[in-house]
């Protein structure tokens, strides 16, 4: 439970707010590569944080992202010019380059230093991961991109979508280190062989797509037991849920400063999924889903698969807007509920967006009464506020200087009852915290 | 740039505000005559300056502009009966002629005086060239309607329609007074004379008839016009002198008529006029009026069906005067067309203004801006506008509502000597320094 105020400190992310100041500390995901496929093709509108925004892909191939307001007489330069590497303004021809800086304005004369006074906002960008970023902080305190491992592989062993969603941002990273709640939302009630496995084809529990003993287990034991381990960027958030024998069934996800975050499903040779929280303002956000397999491509099925909407990826539309929404109750089927699936939701990606959306669009947690099964989301709140207190009091969050260590892994392992988290991390992920960084040359 | 409080007097005109006093001082357009054909047809709601108010023609033909509510319980008479000379709330039977008189008070008995202490808040009003004026001011106050020379030709001679735009009413008027952006906004991107020339015809943002190609080859070479600005008893002459093949300039010369009207700089003598008549709806929306007429012959019906389906400043318009493309479709934008014939590949010079205008926000944060040389028309603009609402704030009326005859000017192009001044030029293309021509209507000289 938090006070009204801490709430609103959690969940504000607008300029000048305690929590939307550091989050602009970090890099953002802004657009995915694919919605800017052109040079000089047109801008796009985007929104971040409660900035509204224009990404564009110049002539040499780089993205700006600038504020969308001409600084002559305020035209929006969504309706200009993206040519010969900058951004024409339509009404009088100002021109803009991506680091904001005035190239061209034609309605001073030639020999007219004003040109030199005039900028537009410009924010720095890198592509990376199949995605477009952006860092909206002090340009003097610019890190380095978080080293997630899914933009370490080669393009060709990752997948990455983005999805819509209308609520707060951290409701929904939220409902994705709570790792509990798929003994119940993702749950399969079919006992039937065939059903159970068509509706197994989409759920989260592992690979597989069959019932097998995870599903079983994490469906017999609502009551992980969780452990969570801090390290350099985030949290290892671990629950163990009992077994046929002694060992315990150990899921593991993990949470990366400060909107990353890691599900707990696989076990080595899988497929590890993760996904990046981006508010577009206090009551929507972009969430971009990714997967990733270290060892191998993904074959052309495999990304047909996720691109119809499997696990963590949605189907969405053009717009990235999932198929299944608030706007259509996600389609929900009471009788797929009663016989087939907990929620009558198709879809996992769709059955956690209903879920979280309706804790509001944003979530009153001076109403909420949080249990054992809910200490990963208590430490999550802990570390984020936390740090972001200490930055409104002039201390500098420490990740954003830890790139390297954000490349770790998360999944599940099978352990004796003995073992504490950092040992089950250990025999799993040959580190206590799940670095594998130095298998792509980061360093130990 | 504006600070904060002069962006907010500069825009805001709802009543109580000091632009809102001040445009409540002069008649306003409140509807298209077309919008009410019918004797006892249908009210119509409309909002002016945020007012929400009631139009309707009554049985002889007069148009009132009355507040919605019945005086009785608060009922919209937009749900009463448009009969026998006055508007009857359907609630109880309360009836209201145009001048807001209470003429039947069927609830009270008929020897009771009750009656006559009723009043429903009425507005005058005038019909006048295809349009419907409305006076929101103080009754003592109330002045001519400005004579503006479009409704002072016959009605065969002019092509009026209105069209709504998603922005305040300022920086859509402070568009259309700027005439440096057609160097940019409405050029044609292309090497291919014939094809631009086609374009030219088509679209009428530069000129109807010879010297076309010319006309836009100088906008488009000079982007930085010198700009001379002259006022007069209704406004402003705004000049903009661009260089040309000889020595001369081309001038085009917009007229700013206070508060609310701007005529357009292209024509040159014996082709069309073009203007427009800003009304706030509210602060974030408002009815651009847009007019063309010709002084010596009547427009022809192709003309007018050109005018129709969206020419020049004429938007083409889908229903209740929206126009077809607009902020809710992006103005159907098409970037290729961008790359290629349009320098914003959008159709329709209306719907190019239209699109950068809205552009700005719903009201330009004018504290941002970065005004230059060629924005010196905007800025007198403001500095006579902003004036006269202080000065009516501090009791002085403004002068220009008391000079009717003084809006028949006209607006146009000319070539001339560059070291010929402003009022020479005027002079030279109208006959009068601040281009007047009510004397060629029988207004005085």
């Amino acid at each position: 439970m938090l006070s009204q105020a801490d709430n609103a400190f959690l969940t504000q992310a607008g300029k000048g707010t305690p929590t939307g100041e550091l989050l602009r500390r970090f890099w953002m995901p802004a657009l995915l590569s694919d919605e800017l496929p052109e040079r000089d093709g047109p801008q796009k509108k985007i929104r971040i944080m409660g900035e509204d925004l224009l990404a564009f892909r110049q002539t040499d191939g780089r993205v700006g992202i600038v504020e969308p307001h001409c600084p002559h007489r305020g035209a929006n330069l969504y309706y200009g010019r993206n040519e010969a590497c900058g951004l024409r303004c339509s009404f009088h021809g100002w021109k803009f380059d991506l680091d904001g800086n005035c190239v061209d304005l034609p309605t001073s004369p030639p020999e007219s230093a004003y040109k030199d006074t005039i900028k537009l906002l410009a924010y720095p960008t890198r592509e990376w991961g199949d995605m477009i970023w952006v860092y909206m902080g002090p340009r003097e305190l610019m890190p380095e991109l978080p080293q997630l491992e899914m933009a370490l592989v080669p393009a060709a062993s990752r997948f990455v979508t983005k999805k819509w969603q209308d609520c707060n941002w951290v409701q929904s990273l939220e409902g994705a280190i709570d790792t509990s709640h798929f003994s119940f939302l993702h749950k399969v009630l079919a006992t039937d062989e065939d059903a159970a496995r068509k509706a197994m084809a989409n759920a989260a529990l592992g690979d597989q797509s069959k019932p097998d003993d995870r599903v079983r287990w994490v469906q017999n034991d609502p009551r992980p037991r969780f452990q969570v381990l801090s390290h350099e960027t985030g949290l290892v958030i671990g629950g163990g849920r009992k077994t046929d024998s002694r060992d315990l069934y150990w899921r593991i996800a993990q949470f990366l400063m400060p909107n990353h975050a890691y599900t707990p499903a696989a076990f080595p040779g899988e497929i590890y999924y993760g996904q990046s929280w981006v508010p577009v303002d206090d009551v929507n956000c972009w969430i971009y889903s990714y997967c990733w397999q270290p060892e191998r491509p993904f074959s052309n099925s495999e990304r047909a698969k996720y691109r119809g909407g499997f696990n963590v990826h949605s189907e969405v539309d053009a717009d990235y807007k999932p198929l299944r929404n608030r706007d259509n109750d996600y389609l929900r089927d009471r009788n797929v509920q009663l016989k087939e699936n907990f929620t009558g939701i198709t879809g996992v990606s769709e059955q956690d967006a209903a879920i979280q959306d309706s804790q509001g669009p944003i979530q009153d947690r001076t109403k909420e009464h949080l249990g054992p099964t809910d200490i990963g989301i208590v430490e999550f709140r802990k570390l984020m506020m936390g740090t972001a207190r200490r930055l409104g009091a002039g201390e500098a969050p420490h990740q954003p200087g830890l790139a390297s260590r954000y490349a770790v892994r998360s999944g599940g392992w099978l352990a004796a009852p003995e073992k504490d988290l950092a040992a089950v991390m250990t025999e799993r992920f040959g580190h206590d915290r799940g670095y594998i960084g130095n298998q792509y040359g980061l360093g130990d | 740039m504006l600070s904060q409080t002069d962006n907010a007097l500069l825009t805001l005109s709802g009543p109580g505000t000091p632009m809102g006093d001040l445009l409540r001082r002069f008649w306003m357009p409140a509807l298209l005559s077309e919008e009410l054909s019918e004797r006892d047809g249908p009210p119509k709601k409309i909002k002016i300056l945020g007012e929400e108010l009631l139009a309707f023609r009554q049985t002889d033909g007069r148009v009132g502009i009355v507040e919605q509510h019945c005086p009785h319980r608060g009922a919209n008479l937009y749900f009463g009966r448009n009969e026998e000379c006055g508007i009857r709330c359907a609630f109880h039977g309360w009836k209201f002629d145009i001048d807001g008189n209470c003429v039947d008070l069927p609830t009270s008995p008929p020897e009771s005086s009750y009656k006559d202490t009723i009043k429903l808040l009425a507005y005058p009003v005038r019909e006048w060239a295809d349009m419907i004026w409305v006076y929101m001011g103080p009754r003592e106050h109330m002045p001519e309607l400005p004579q503006l020379e479009l409704g002072l030709v016959p009605a065969g001679h002019r092509y009026v329609s209105k069209k709504r735009q998603d922005c305040n009413w300022v920086q859509s008027l402070e568009g259309a007074i700027d005439t440096a952006h057609f160097s940019f906004l409405h050029a044609i991107p292309t090497k291919d004379e014939a094809v631009k020339l086609d374009i030219l015809r088509k679209t009428s943002a530069i000129g109807q008839e010879s010297g076309l190609a010319d006309r836009m080859r100088w906008v488009t070479d000079d982007p930085r016009p010198k700009f001379r600005i002259q006022s007069h008893d209704a406004g402003l002459v705004i000049a903009a002198g661009r260089k040309t093949d000889s020595t001369d300039l081309y001038w085009r010369i917009a007229q700013y008529l206070a508060p609310n009207h701007a005529l357009v700089p292209v024509a040159f003598p014996g082709e069309v006029y073009h203007g427009q008549t800003w009304v706030p709806v509210d602060d974030t929306t408002c009815w651009v009026y847009t007019y063309s007429w010709v002084p010596d012959r009547p427009l022809t019906n192709a003309e007018r069906a050109k005018y129709a389906t969206g020419l020049s400043l004429h938007a083409e318009i889908g229903e209740d005067y929206v126009p077809k493309r607009n902020i809710g479709n992006d103005y159907m934008i098409d970037r290729e067309l961008q790359k290629t014939l349009s320098f914003t590949g959008i159709s329709g010079v209306s719907d190019q203004d239209a699109a950068i205008q809205d552009s700005q926000g719903p009201i330009q944060d004018r504290t941002r801006e970065h005004l230059g040389p060629t924005d010196v028309g905007i800025v007198e603009f403001r500095k006579l506008v902003m004036a006269a609402a202080r000065a009516l704030q501090k009791g002085d009326a403004p002068r220009a509502a008391a000079k009717a005859q003084s809006y028949a000017v006209r607006a146009g192009g000319w070539i001339a000597a560059p070291e010929k001044d402003l009022a020479t030029v005027m002079t030279e293309r109208f006959g009068h320094p601040h281009g007047y021509v009510g004397h060629e209507h029988g207004l005085a000289e």
